[in-house]
Formats: C-alpha cells, sequence, structure tokens
C-alpha cells in the first residue's frame, strides 16, 4: 500500500528537529543564512534544504494571536507532476509512494538539467544545484531507503510532538477525517486529499490553509483537483494522430497543388549576393 | 490542566512538550504565564502575559481568588499542610517586611525566631478548625488577600480579565479529582528573589491539592541534560554528594557537631549518620573506622561564607583566588555581567579548562577588547569526549537516571571526563607522595578504578561506589534503608542507592540488568509510570509524596487513576510508596490514619508548609519585590527590593536607578531551541547555525515604531554594564504592558552569543546586573534594564 | 576576408558582433565549469529564463517563417512566394541552431545532453518538444544541404538529398507544427499559476498559430533589412501579398482568444487592472488588433513603411506574448524575482551576432538570395499571380 504523511499543524512547535533530522539523514550541507525576522532559516527549500518549517505569526483584529509551524517538503504527489514532466523520465512514483530521482536514487543517470520538472511541480518543489558544474535535481525523497526497510522517514522519526504522522496514506486520511471530526478547532478540510490529484502527504490544521502559506484558490476559484499529468495527456494524446493526419493531409495537399503549379528550376532563380 | 510559568518547553524542553501535547489532546488545559508569546504560548488555551520579576503578585492573585471564591481543597490543606499550625506570637508583617529583620556585621538579616512554630514541649501547637488568627492558614490567608485582581493587575501589567480566565481555569485543579501540573523554570529561578518564587509555586499547589498526585506536581524543568546529576553528585558548593551539608569549621568541628546540627529529630533526614557514614566509608575504606569518626577530620571545611559562582568572581577579582578550573563551563558567555567575569579571570595566575572546544573563557584572554600581551594568565585546554563518546549516566529533570553508552570513540587526543579527573588525582597524589601539608585525605582515598587493557577507569567500580554495597560481602545493595551508621555498609551517593542493583526477583533475562539499565516498557497501572524503564531515585519511587494522591482514609482523590490507596485492609500501590505502609516492627499494613500525618517524609513535621518556620533569607513566605533594575517603584509596598538579594561592590557593582530615565526598558533573557546554553557546541554545529544565524534582540512593533527601527536593523541594546550590537527582531510576541497607568516596553534577548565558533556575535550577558538571589545566588538575569538605540 | 572560395567581408559593425559572440563563447566556458548559478539569476523560483524564456521559445517562433513558408510555397505551391523560400529556411534554420545551443547552455547536465533519445518519458510534452526539434533542424540542415551543394559539387549527395526533399518537406512542416504547439503546451502544467488570461487547454493552439502567421511577417522584416544591407530593392509586391495569410490568421487567432476566455469565465479578468491585465491588454491591442487594421487598409500594406511597421508589430507581439507566458504570467505564482544577470545578456547578444554573421556569411557564398531580375524585371512573372485570395 502506498505511504504517506499525515502532518496535523495544531501539533507542530515549530522545533525543527525534521528540518535537521532531514540533512542529517541525507547529508546535506548547511547554507549560510541570515538573519530573519521570522527566525525561520533558511529563507527557502533548496538543493541542500529538502523540507523547512515555516512560521506564520497570525495577528487578527478582535483575535487571539496565533503561531503556526509548518513543514514543508516534496508532496508526493499521487500523480506527480514532476514525473510527467521529465521527458527523460528521471522521476518516478513508486509503488510505495515516494517519489523519487533516479540519478542520485536509482543511479540511472538521464536527467539532463533542463529544470522542466519545476515548472511543472505545482508546489514549487524541486530545487537544482546552481553552484555545481555537474548539478543535480534535488527535493525530498521520502526517505526512500528507509522506506524500503520499513522505516519511518527520518524526519518524521525525529518529530516528538506527533506532529507527522507515517503510515499508510488511505489510513492516514481516515485518521485525518476522524481527528476532523471528533477534535473541535479544525478546518473542514485534508490539504493533499484531491488537491492536484491528491498528494502522499496530508495536512489538517486549525487556521485557514491560506493563512498558512497552502494554495487553496487561484484565481477566485480553488486549485484543481485534476492531477496535472492527466491535464497534459489530455493534448499529448493527439500527437500521433495530428503527426500522421497533418502529414498526409499535407501531402495530399501538395500532390494537388502541383499539378498547377509551373516547374522552376531552383538553381537558376538564386545567387549568393554580392556585398562588395 | 497545566500552569506553566516562567518556562517555555517548546524550545527548553521540547520531549516535555511532547506529554504537554497528549494530554491536551486528551482535554487538558495549558495556561502560559510569560511576558513573551512564545512557542509554548502558541499550544496554549490562555496566554496570560506579565512583566518581568512579577510572578509572585501573579501566584499570590491565584491563592487569593482561590480563597476568596472557596476554590482550594479543604480536605488536603487540612491534613496535608501545616495551615493548621500556631506561629509565634512575635510575628508580623509590616509593609513589606517580616518581624525579626536586624543589622549584623553592617549587613541586614532576620533573625527567625518569631517565625517559629508554638510549641508544646516537642509537639506544635495546632488550630484544626483554622480560626486561631496565629495560625498559619491565617496568617496565609491576611497575607495574600493584599492581592486582590486590580492590584495583581497593576503590578503584572496583564489585564484583569485575562487574569480572572486564567485564576478560574486553574482553581478547577482545586476538585480534589482533578490533577494541576505547574511547571516551571527560569522565569521562576533566575531572580533576586527566585526561591520565593518557587516557594510561592508550591504554595499554589498545596493550596490546590496537586502534589504527590499523578499528572499533579510542581515540576521544575531542569536545564541541562544532567543538572539534577551534578547537583546529586555534590557538585553544588554547599553540599558533599546526595544534599548533604558540606562540613563548616565553625557549626561543625566534630563529626558529632556535624550530625547534631545537621540531623533533625523527625522526617527521613534523620537518618543522616547512616548517609555520612557510608559516604565516608565510600571514600576513605579501611581508614575510616567508627573509632577515628569514619576520618571526618579529613574532609575540608568551609569558612561559612558564600562560594557561589558570583561570590568566586568576587573573590577573584579581590585577587584571593590564583587558579581556576573551568571544567565543562563557559562563564565568560554565561556569567552575568560577563565581560567583568572575563576581566576577572585575569586575575588568576592560571587557569585549566577541560572542554570539548575552545570556549569563550579558554579564550578570555582574546576576547574582544582585551590586549593579550597584558594577559599573564596561563591558559590550559585539554580537550574533552563529548557525551555520545563515552559511558556513564546522566539524571534528568524527573530523577531519571538511564545509563548511556559510548557510540563514537572521541576524535585526536580527548579523553573521557572520568579519565582526566583518575589522571588529574593520580598527579596529585604523585606529588603528594614525596610529603606536603597534609597528605593524610590525598594518600588514603580510595581510589581503585584502573583496569586491566583498558585505559579508562572502570566506571562499574564508580557506578558501584556510588550505589553503595555491603562492605563484608561487597554485595550491592538495593535500597538505602540497608544502610548502616555503623560502618559496615559504603555508599558515595545515597539517593541513588539501588540504581545499579539488579533485581533477583525479575525473571525477564533482558531486565536482569542493574536497574538503571533496565529498557522495561510496562505500564500496568496506565499512569505512565513504566517502573522498570530505568531507576528513579530515591528507590525507583516515580511520583514522591504520592500518599497525597489519596485522601486521608487512603481513598483516592481520582477514583479512576488510583496511584495508592487502601483496599481496606492494605495498600494496594502502582508505585513506590513514599510512607510506610506497614509497621516497621509488627509488619502489619499502616492504616490510613497512621500514615497520613506525615506525607512530606523529607520534612520535619512532615506536612507541606504554606508557612516556612525555618524561614527563606528574606521570610517565611513570599512577598513580591521589585527586581533590583525596575522602571516602577513597587506598587504594593515601600520596600523597594529584596533586602536581602546579593550584591557585590568593585566592578560588579553598577546597577540602573529605579526608574531610570537612562535605561528604560525591561530586559529578560531566554533560550532558544537552535542553541543550547553559550553555544558552544551548536554555534559550532553548521546546521544549527543555518537555523539561527545571529544574535538578535526582540521588540514590540510599538517600541520599533517609537525608536524608528526596522525589523532586522543593527541595533544596540545597552546596560548599565555594557552594550552590545545585535539585530533587531521586531514581533507582536511581546507587547508593553500598562504598569501605573504606563505601559513598560520588554525587550527579549537570547544570550546563545559569543567570540569563538562559527557563528559569533556579542554575549549577551555584558548586560545582566551582577545580583544574585538571597538564598541560592541564582543572577537576576530574568529582569533588568536596558535602553536600546539604532546602531 | 577570404578563405579558400568563400569570402566574408569585416566590417566595423561585423568586427563589433564578432566580439559580441566571441565574448558568449567565454562566457559559456565558465558557464560550463562553474554552474549555472554563477552565470545566471536563475533562482528554484525561476528555473527558465532568458535563454530559454527568449532565445530558445521566442527564436523558436521567430524561425517560425520556415515552416509557414515552406508551407505555402512547397505544399500550396504559391510559386510567386518561391524568391523568399530559401532566405526563410536559412533564417529558420539559424534560429533553430540557436535555440539549441541555447538549450545546450542552458540545461544543467548538458554532458547527458543525448540520453533523452534513448529514455523515452513519452508523457512529458518536453518530450514531443525535444524529438521534433531535433529531428527538425536535422530535417533543415539536410533541405539547406540541398541549397549548399548547388555550390559545393558532390553529386551523388546532392542526389541522394534532392531525392528526399518532398519527404524532407512534409516533415519540415508536420514537425514544427507539433512542437511550436508543443511548446504552448509546456504550459498546461502551469495550471492554476500561470495567469488565466495566457493559460488555456488551448494555448498549443494559440502558440502554433502564432508561430504561423508570424512567419510571413518576419520575412517581411528579413527581407527589408537584407535588402537595405545589400543595397537590393525589398520584394514589397511579395510582401503585401503575404499580408493577406497574415491577416486572416491574426483575426482567427482574436477570435479564438475571445471565445477561450469567456468560454473560461476569465474575460472579465482582462480589465480588472491588473499588470497581467494591462500587459494582456497591450499584447491584444498593440500587436493584434492594429495589426489586423493596418494590413486590412491596403493603403497601408502596400507601401514598404506600412507593411513592415505592421510585420513588426507582429513580431514584436509574438515575442511579447511569449515573454508574457513565461515571465509576466507566472510571475504572480512563482514568488522571488528574476532580471538576468550581465553574462546572460551578453551570452544571448553573442547568439544572435551570431546568427546575423552567419547569414551574412550565407547569403553572401551560397545562393540564398533570389536573383534581382526574377523579383523586380518582371515582378510576376513568376507563379500563378493570383495570390492567396481563396
Ligand atoms: N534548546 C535548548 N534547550 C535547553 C537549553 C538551551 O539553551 N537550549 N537550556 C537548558 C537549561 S540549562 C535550562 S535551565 C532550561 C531553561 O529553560 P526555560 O526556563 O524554559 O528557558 P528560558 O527561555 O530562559 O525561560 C523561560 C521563559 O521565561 C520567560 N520569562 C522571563 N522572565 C520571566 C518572568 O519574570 N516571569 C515569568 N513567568 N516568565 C519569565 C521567558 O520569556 C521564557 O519564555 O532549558 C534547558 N533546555
Ligand atoms: N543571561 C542568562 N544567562 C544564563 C542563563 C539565562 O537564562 N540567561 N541561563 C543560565 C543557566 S540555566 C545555565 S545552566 C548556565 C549554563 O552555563 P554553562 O554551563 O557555562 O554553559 P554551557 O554552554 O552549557 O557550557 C558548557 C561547556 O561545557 C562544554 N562541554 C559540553 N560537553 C562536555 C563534556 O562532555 N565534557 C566537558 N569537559 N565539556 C563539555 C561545552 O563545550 C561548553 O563549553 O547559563 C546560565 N546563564
Ligand atoms: S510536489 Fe512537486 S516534486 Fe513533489 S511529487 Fe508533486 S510534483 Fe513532484
Ligand atoms: S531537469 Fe532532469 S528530472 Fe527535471 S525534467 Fe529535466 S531531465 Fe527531467
Ligand atoms: S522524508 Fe526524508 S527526505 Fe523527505 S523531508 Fe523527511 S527526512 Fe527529508
Ligand atoms: S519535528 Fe515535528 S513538531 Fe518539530 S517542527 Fe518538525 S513537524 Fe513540527
Ligand atoms: S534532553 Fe535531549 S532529547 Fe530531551 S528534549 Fe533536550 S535535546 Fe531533546
Ligand atoms: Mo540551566
Amino acid at each position: 500500500m502506498s505511504k504517506g504523511v499525515l502532518v496535523d499543524i495544531t501539533r507542530c512547535i515549530g522545533c525543527r528537529s525534521c528540518q535537521v533530522a532531514c540533512k542529517s539523514w541525507n547529508d546535506l550541507p548547511a547554507d549560510k543564512s541570515e538573519f530573519s525576522n521570522s527566525w525561520d532559516n533558511p529563507e527557502k527549500l533548496s538543493a541542500n534544504t529538502w523540507t523547512k518549517v515555516n512560521y506564520y505569526l497570525i495577528e487578527e483584529e478582535g483575535q487571539k494571536l496565533k503561531w503556526r509551524f509548518v513543514k514543508r517538503q516534496c508532496m508526493h504527489c499521487l500523480e506527480p507532476a514532476c514525473e510527467s514532466a521529465c521527458f527523460t523520465h528521471s522521476f518516478v512514483k513508486t509503488k510505495e509512494g515516494a517519489v523519487i530521482y533516479k540519478p542520485t536514487e536509482l543511479n540511472k543517470d538521464y536527467c539532463v538539467g533542463c529544470r522542466y520538472c519545476m515548472i511543472a511541480c505545482p508546489f514549487g518543489v524541486p530545487s537544482f544545484q546552481w553552484d555545481k558544474a555537474f548539478p543535480y535535481v534535488l527535493k525530498c525523497r521520502f526517505c526512500y531507503d528507509r522506506m524500503k526497510e520499513d522505516m519511518e522517514p527520518a524526519c518524521v522519526s525525529a518529530c516528538l510532538t506527533g506532529a507527522l504522522k507515517y503510515g499508510d496514506r488511505d489510513e492516514l486520511l481516515a485518521e485525518a477525517w476522524e481527528r476532523i471530526n471528533t477534535i473541535p478547532g479544525y478546518v473542514k478540510h485534508v490539504y493533499g486529499e484531491k488537491e492536484y490529484g491528491g498528494t502522499s502527504w496530508l495536512y489538517i490544521s486549525d487556521v485557514p490553509f491560506d493563512k498558512i502559506g497552502f494554495r487553496t484558490e487561484a484565481f477566485g476559484k480553488p486549485v484543481t483537483t485534476r492531477s496535472i499529468p492527466s491535464l497534459t495527456w489530455d493534448v499529448l494524446k493527439w500527437t500521433p494522430a495530428l503527426f500522421f493526419g497533418w502529414g498526409a493531409v499535407l501531402t495530399i495537399m501538395r500532390a494537388y497543388t502541383k499539378r498547377r503549379a509551373e516547374h522552376i528550376e531552383e538553381s537558376e532563380l538564386f545567387e549568393p549576393v554580392d556585398n562588395k | 490542566m497545566f500552569l506553566i510559568i516562567g518556562s517555555n518547553p517548546a524550545e527548553s524542553h521540547p520531549m516535555a512538550m511532547r506529554h504537554i501535547g497528549i494530554a491536551k489532546g486528551k482535554g487538558a488545559k495549558i495556561i502560559v504565564v510569560d511576558p513573551r508569546f512564545t512557542k509554548t504560548a502558541a499550544q496554549a488555551d490562555i496566554y496570560v502575559p506579565l512583566r518581568p520579576g512579577t510572578d509572585i503578585s501573579f501566584l499570590y492573585g491565584l491563592m487569593n481568588y482561590a480563597i476568596e471564591n472557596d476554590l482550594y481543597q479543604h480536605e488536603y490543606v487540612q491534613n496535608y499542610t501545616n495551615a493548621s499550625y500556631l506561629i509565634s506570637p512575635d510575628y508580623h508583617f509590616e509593609d513589606g517586611l517580616f518581624s525579626g529583620l536586624e543589622e549584623k556585621d553592617g549587613k541586614l538579616v532576620y533573625n527567625t525566631a518569631s517565625w517559629a512554630y508554638q510549641k508544646d514541649g516537642d509537639n506544635i501547637r495546632k488550630d484544626p478548625t483554622l480560626q486561631d488568627p496565629q495560625c498559619v492558614w491565617q496568617i496565609l490567608k491576611k497575607h495574600v488577600s493584599r492581592y486582590d485582581i486590580k492590584t495583581v493587575s497593576n503590578v503584572t501589567g496583564t489585564p484583569e480579565d485575562t487574569l480572572l480566565e486564567a485564576y478560574s481555569t486553574y482553581c478547577e485543579s482545586g476538585k480534589p479529582d482533578v490533577a494541576g501540573n505547574l511547571i516551571y523554570v527560569l522565569g521562576i529561578t533566575q531572580h533576586s528573589y527566585g526561591t520565593q518564587n518557587t516557594r510561592a509555586t508550591c504554595m499554589v499547589q498545596l493550596l490546590l491539592g496537586n502534589v504527590g498526585m499523578p499528572g499533579g506536581g510542581v515540576n521544575p524543568q531542569r536545564g541541562q541534560s544532567n543538572v539534577q546529576g551534578a547537583c546529586d553528585m555534590g557538585m553544588l558548593w554547599n553540599n558533599i554528594t546526595a544534599y548533604l551539608a558540606v562540613p563548616d569549621a565553625t557549626k561543625h568541628p566534630t563529626y558529632q557537631d556535624y550530625l547534631d546540627v545537621t540531623t533533625p529529630k523527625t522526617g527521613y533526614w534523620s537518618n543522616t549518620p547512616k548517609f555520612v557514614a557510608s559516604l565516608l566509608k565510600a571514600w576513605y575504606g579501611d581508614k575510616a573506622t567508627r573509632e577515628n569518626d569514619f576520618c571526618f577530620d579529613w574532609l575540608p571545611k568551609s569558612d561559612g561564607k558564600d562560594h557561589s559562582h558570583m561570590s568566586s568572581y568576587g573573590s577573584l577579582e579581590e585577587g584571593h583566588i590564583k587558579g581556576v578550573f573551568c571544567w565543562a563551563e563557559n562563564p565568560s558567555v554565561a556569567g552575568p555581567d560577563a565581560s567583568n567575569e572575563a576581566k576577572a579571570l585575569e586575575k588568576a595566575d592560571w587557569m585549566v579548562c577541560v572542554d570539548i572546544f575552545e570556549n569563550e573563557t579558554a579564550a578570555f584572554w582574546r576576547r574582544p577588547g582585551a590586549n593579550p600581551a597584558e594577559i599573564d594568565t596561563e591558559v590550559f585546554l585539554l580537550p574533552a569526549a563529548h557525551i555520545y563518546e563515552k559511558e556513564g549516566t546522566r539524571t534528568n529533570s524527573a530523577r531519571h537516571i538511564p545509563w548511556r553508552w559510548k557510540a563514537v570513540e572521541p576524535p585526536g587526543q580527548a579523553k573521557s571526563d572520568l579519565w582526566i579527573a583518575d589522571r588529574l588525582y593520580k598527579a596529585i597524589r604523585k606529588e603528594y607522595e614525596d610529603g606536603g601539608a597534609f597528605t593524610d585525605p590525598i594518600l588514603n582515598i580510595t581510589w581503585d578504578y584502573d583496569q586491566q587493557d583498558n585505559d579508562e577507569p572502570d566506571i562499574e567500580k564508580i557506578a558501584i561506589e556510588i550505589n553503595g554495597y555491603n562492605i563484608a560481602d561487597g554485595r550491592v545493595l538495593g535500597t538505602f534503608g540497608d544502610l548502616k551508621d555503623d560502618g559496615s555498609t559504603a555508599c558515595g551517593v545515597w539517593v541513588y542507592t539501588g540504581y545499579y542493583y539488579v533485581d533477583p526477583q525479575e525473571q525477564d533475562p533482558l531486565l536482569k540488568v542493574p536497574a538503571t539499565k533496565r529498557h522495561g516498557t510496562e505500564d500496568k497501572s496506565g499512569l505512565n509510570v513504566y517502573p522498570k524503564w530505568t531507576f528513579v531515585w530515591p528507590l525507583n519511587r516515580r511520583i514522591v509524596y504520592n500518599r497525597c494522591s489519596a485522601d486521608p482514609a487512603g481513598r483516592p482523590w481520582k477514583k479512576d487513576k488510583p496511584l495508592i490507596y487502601w483496599d481496606g485492609a492494605k495498600w494496594v500501590t502502582n508505585d513506590v510508596p513514599d510512607f510506610g505502609i506497614v509497621n516497621p516492627v509488627t509488619k502489619a499494613p499502616s492504616p490510613p490514619e497512621v500514615t497520613a500525618n506525615a506525607p512530606f517524609i523529607m520534612l520535619p513535621e512532615g506536612q507541606g508548609r504554606f508557612f516556612n518556620p525555618s524561614g527563606l533569607k528574606e521570610g517565611p513566605m513570599p512577598e513580591h519585590y521589585e527586581p533590583v533594575e525596575s522602571p516602577v517603584k513597587n506598587p504594593i509596598s515601600s520596600q523597594q527590593n529584596n533586602p536581602m538579594a546579593m550584591r557585590w561592590d568593585g566592578i560588579f557593582s553598577k546597577l540602573a536607578e529605579t526608574g531610570s530615565e537612562e535605561f528604560p526598558y525591561v530586559a529578560t533573557t531566554v533560550h532558544y531551541i537552535e542553541h543550547y546554553q553559550t553555544g558552544v557546541r551548536t554555534r559550532n554545529s553548521p546546521w544549527l547555525v543555518e537555523l539561527m544565524p545571529e544574535q538578535f534582540a526582540t521588540i514590540s512593533p510599538t517600541l520599533a515604531a517609537n525608536l524608528g527601527i526596522k525589523a532586522g536593523d543593527d541595533i544596540i541594546v545597552s546596560s548599565a554594564r555594557a552594550e552590545i550590537k545585535c539585530k533587531a527582531n521586531v514581533l507582536p510576541i511581546v507587547r508593553p504592558l500598562i504598569v501605573n497607568d504606563s505601559p513598560v516596553e520588554i525587550v527579549s534577548l537570547p544570550w546563545h552569543w559569543g567570540y569563538t565558533g562559527l557563528s559569533q556575535g556579542d554575549v549577551g550577558n555584558n548586560l545582566t546586573p551582577f545580583i544574585g538571589d538571597a538564598n541560592v545566588a541564582v543572577p537576576e538575569y530574568k529582569a533588568f534594564l536596558v535602553n536600546i538605540r539604532k546602531a | 576576408m577570404q578563405f579558400g572560395r568563400f569570402s566574408f567581408r569585416l566590417t566595423g559593425f561585423r568586427k563589433l558582433l564578432i566580439l559580441l559572440v566571441g565574448i558568449a563563447a567565454a562566457v559559456a566556458l565558465w558557464r560550463f565549469i562553474s554552474g549555472l548559478g554563477a552565470v545566471t539569476n536563475l533562482s528554484d523560483e525561476w528555473p527558465w529564463g532568458l535563454w530559454i524564456g527568449f532565445d530558445l521559445l521566442c527564436g523558436i517562433a521567430l524561425a517560425g517563417g520556415g515552416f509557414s513558408t515552406a508551407l505555402i510555397v512547397h505544399v500550396l505551391h504559391k510559386d510567386k512566394y518561391l524568391p523568399i523560400v530559401r532566405a526563410a529556411l536559412l533564417t529558420s534554420m539559424l534560429g533553430y541552431i540557436i535555440a539549441l545551443v541555447s538549450l545546450f547552455l542552458d540545461i544543467g547536465r548538458w554532458f547527458n545532453f543525448w540520453r533523452p533519445f534513448f529514455y523515452w518519458g513519452y508523457h512529458s510534452v518536453l518530450f514531443e518538444v525535444f524529438w521534433c526539434i531535433a529531428i527538425y533542424t536535422t530535417v533543415q540542415v539536410l533541405e539547406f544541404g540541398d541549397i549548399v551543394f548547388e555550390k559545393i559539387n558532390f553529386p551523388s549527395l546532392k542526389r541522394i538529398l534532392h531525392g528526399a526533399l518532398p519527404f524532407l518537406l512534409i516533415l519540415g512542416i508536420v514537425l514544427p507544427s507539433l512542437h511550436q504547439s508543443s511548446l504552448g503546451s509546456l504550459y498546461i502544467v502551469a495550471v492554476d499559476r500561470l495567469y488565466p488570461l495566457w493559460w488555456s487547454m488551448l494555448i498549443p493552439f494559440f502558440f502554433v498559430w502564432s508561430a504561423f502567421f508570424l512567419g510571413p511577417a518576419m520575412v517581411t522584416i528579413e527581407g527589408t533589412l537584407a535588402a537595405r544591407t545589400y543595397g537590393r530593392e525589398p520584394e514589397l509586391p511579395i510582401f503585401s501579398s503575404l499580408t493577406k495569410v497574415t491577416l486572416w490568421m491574426l483575426v482567427i487567432y482574436l477570435i479564438v482568444k475571445i471565445i477561450d476566455l469567456v468560454y473560461r469565465g476569465v474575460f472579465s479578468m482582462a480589465f480588472n487592472g491588473s499588470f497581467e491585465s494591462n500587459m494582456f491588454l497591450i499584447e491584444m491591442i498593440l500587436f493584434i488588433i492594429l495589426p489586423i487594421i493596418m494590413y486590412a487598409m491596403p493603403s497601408v500594406r502596400n507601401k514598404l513603411g506600412g507593411v513592415l511597421t505592421a510585420s513588426i508589430l507582429v513580431v514584436v507581439g509574438v515575442v511579447f506574448n511569449r515573454v508574457n507566458v513565461v515571465f509576466t504570467g507566472m510571475a504572480g505564482a512563482m514568488g522571488g524575482s528574476y532580471f538576468p544577470s550581465i553574462w546572460e545578456w551578453l551570452m544571448t547578444m553573442g547568439m544572435w551576432s551570431f546568427l546575423v554573421l552567419a547569414y551574412c556569411f550565407f547569403v553572401e557564398n551560397f545562393p540564398i538570395m533570389a536573383k534581382e531580375e526574377y523579383v523586380h524585371g518582371s515582378g510576376h512573372s513568376i507563379g500563378t499571380g493570383t495570390g492567396f485570395q481563396a
């Protein structure tokens, strides 16, 4: 069964053990950072930072001050845009649920570094090693090495509050709804259940998702629940038909109009220009 | 129900936060009392902002509210506390001062005679009706009645409705079957009246009947992972091990004097002679005999003066100390008025630092502004092995003593602290072998920890010595009840007895190991007691004073979660009982009436103290004083500060005056999760430096606006002692509080930075005042005055 | 400058261009040694910048002249346009080569450039783009080879090429049709991120259509420029007659666009005053509607100045559209900011300088341009002369 992680925002204390555990397990270097007023360094996900906790201090008129901490990483989409976008098929969604990058994970080094996967990812996750002459595209790999050994991801094992829970996605989804329905205060929504066709990482929260950096709406409409691969496929599937159809039409047209055309000897018609 | 006051477990004790979170999931309410809206406050149901240094007012307000609205736990107060005890008719309290204040040698001290219990012979006089005006209950009521909501709000700056909400919520735990868990740390302790703050937390818990209850208690989330262990091992300047007093040359010239003075007649401490004799046997072996007072005379004696951290630096500065051992500490960052502490080190001829890094103290001679050419102190740096590079135990806040195995070899020349101590002793002994002033204690100490084929001292031998053993047959003891005062037993740390004992009843081979090494996860009672998970001192007792978890008749207050109860014929226990469940002579079960008398086994009177007759230095009960540096006059009394607060002269005397215009803002210093203490370990870890790269100070948006400061600007924070440069952190987690009708701005700053390591920054403690709590000399790190300007 | 039988005259301007090419070569070298981060301002928020957004997307669109003239001349046999066909092919080919070079520079793992031939991520739009462009560039080189061998004597090869030409011609139209549209389809993944005025399931249509109608406009500009450069008469009659193709295609483009916006319910977004909506309005009014009007007026389209201005508008419009898709429309969702670094600019300038130099070289050494007497001596003597009115 496909694995997932349930992130319960109400339980996260922003300790960032997960963030450090990820670097530790995956041998990722630290980047040089600068003071950040919100404290949540480094600034963003990068090739060296596959997960980070964002801090949101929410001050609203007439309401108590709220402070929420949101761990971000690859969502491990059920139908990943990055996988479908890659023309060398360098990303793959494994049966266990992890979306992994083959060059570093399976030693299948096809990636050309075109970064279309980065454009494609709706969550802006994959990162590029900009400073390397021989760079890779890197992102959270759902600790695939641990997953295969039946261990939970490093970040989950480091999370002391239970804000992160690893398990079968289906069961986690059920548990998410169970919590929402039995414990008061939750927003009635599991982020990742349906967004972009669904993701393996699921989030529940007691503050509206749009206040803590999730895109729930795009241009005034709820974000799509269709997977990106299915959208592109709607167009791509016409390619063979177009290729042969259009080719046939052109050939016929050419044959038809040729009868009316004069014959001109092209080599007579052209000459090099003289640029003296 | 949690009252978290002056503690920020989400940053400082995240593992505790896990359990708080689990309780919250089951419906527990969380109240956080803190000048800052912390990450812990973010998880709270009620957040109570208050001005640094005003916790006694807050807690007294709570007690007053509970008493006035009759929300306290009557039966508990009546039976388990000293509420009914009568106090000397001479006792009185007026305008912030207790009776008995006198001047002695130019210093103010209290004569505690008027705080004593009234006695009939050996018996304390009591009034079970609690009506006598001299009974503790009436004195308490009167004392706290001055802290009504309005007054408290004016002192703490907390809005009245927030106070009311917090009070009424927490008073729920006054119901017999509701436990209230009070958690505190440095926000309570680091004040010139820190000990009294702590007393106030205890009094609240007694009043609401929350001590000895599963899920209740007064819970300091102690600091360093082994700070508890360090205290148990006698690292405090005024005790040897396991809280036995350091012998005093004038008070205890002889062994018998020592025993007479330090042994109370009642309570568990009446066994002191057994502990001391066993300790001396452990140290001096065969040389210690009954006849020679177990070599008591060999022990160094104290001159009776204060030798706490600050006093030591005072002495250093005055030139009384020639050499300094700085072993696993970093006072040049951690100490109050740190730049002057570093300056005081210049007076030493030599200094040895035993550390895993060259920390700021080891590098004090090249600190910013110092001229190495002018500093003659010779500094030795001995590289130590880090926590994962050696074996041993550490003792946590809940007194668990888990064994920890070595994970990796230390790098380079680094050696375990034990190895270093061992070689140090051997080197000293070698020096004394050729004679010296007083060689006996040095040459005769038992020191045979060598192992074959291994460079390291044998830690098992040390563990057994700490645990205690029978001298005749070397049998490892299971309980300190077996310790004798006749020299037949040896024991290094009596409270640890049993921790290295292998339970012969144990069937599971995995658990048939010394108690400290057990990893059993069984929890029969469902109360998260886990009796087979390592060892908890004393005697593997998980919840101390657990007689209080049942009513005087032995019925559990919490029917559904009984810890210990009387089933009509005998006691049923889910934890090691903290009282004699059987009569020691007849072996018959002790009925509830008998055991209800003295549930607080460590106190001579056996009952919880609202009123402390022997007193702390500044009184038998807490009273609100202003921090030594305060922006306001004391709104409660005309006694501005704690009259007993410890102060020093010379370079350590610089203070801002009350209501200073030069330093108008109240500052407090805080810990962050990303860095550990003086940051030596964490500021050298790239991953952690990445998380929190620079020193900063948090100010409110209003203060930032007033001063024209933007987030991320470089600012100068100055105090009467020094100034530091850091980044401005502007967040609404601190907000001005209204005291005496005018706003008090609060500045909070981490103190983790220094001038060595990967991430460097100005030392926050350069700003803090050199002021100590009257009783334990903890520095007043949590409330002082500063100014701020743009750099 | 003379080498062998080829000659290349060095003017001051050309020296400048050569210098730019040289600088770009140095930048390219640096980029390979030190990685993209050192040379570009690209970031994880902006993984694609000037080289992809302009050199590749616009380069290929601008090279649309190749396939649209090929379609008109070789398939529809509108032979009156024959004189321009070779020049169009040349620019198109150079455009593609530049696109490929910039792509090669831009891909982080250039040493793996050949991998996609062997590992098929067929569910990727990029897969289609890659294959089409690769084959099409080859086709163009082969087509062009046919011309080159007019000058260089290599009869056997020429024969083979000539024989394959009909097939290559068809392929040379089918492939660009596919990948021009696919370049648009690339942005289908940007659903909910690309501003809805540009994001559409029809974006492949808009891309291929615009690449097509851009062809004649491009030919007009190039032709005029070449004529100016070489002191010849511009082929004005051909240009004005080509406008009819463009005109109708523009009109259809506009209509489909409006229908699409209305159908998706985002028409009103064009007038919401946002930066995106304003950019969109400029794109539509200045670069679609205005050219339509200009082309529709004989008084404008029959004058060189008029037809040239309108064509410039069309070409700039397509570039503007691509830039809007890649940058304007994505900015809101991408976060961060991007402005090309000096090195990126230098690289781009170097590449386009190379294009100009190569164009000149080929035109001066190979039979690319029609002999002047054919074009102007007897204006309409070639072809059916009926134009493209049907
Ligand atoms: N990651 C990490 N963990 C640590 C440490 C560390 O440095 N880093 N240090 C360890 C050590 S040794 C210790 S002692 C503990 C310290 O643990 P804590 O005591 O939790 O740490 P602090 O941040 O010093 O203080 C706690 C809170 O007290 C508040 N406070 C300040 N003044 C007052 C006041 O007057 N009244 C009240 N009610 N609150 C006040 C502060 O705003 C702060 O939020 O943490 C231990 N754990
Ligand atoms: N302003 C302000 N000052 C404070 C506080 C505050 O809240 N505010 N908090 C105070 C508190 S609660 C505390 S506990 C103190 C802490 O003050 P310190 O104990 O001085 O601080 P640490 O950083 O823990 O210093 C420990 C040193 O031990 C070294 N070390 C670590 N492990 C080992 C080891 O295994 N062996 C040896 N030999 N060395 C080792 C470290 O490298 C470091 O140099 O600071 C106090 N200072
Ligand atoms: S979040 Fe992005 S990178 Fe992760 S699986 Fe989905 S599309 Fe791929
Ligand atoms: S950068 Fe690599 S993984 Fe991403 S789309 Fe391109 S080839 Fe695939
Ligand atoms: S799953 Fe593994 S790779 Fe992903 S964020 Fe967690 S620790 Fe990092
Ligand atoms: S480890 Fe858990 S609690 Fe800590 S920041 Fe990560 S998700 Fe939150
Ligand atoms: S003692 Fe260790 S495990 Fe416990 S909270 Fe502190 S750092 Fe975490
Ligand atoms: Mo501490």
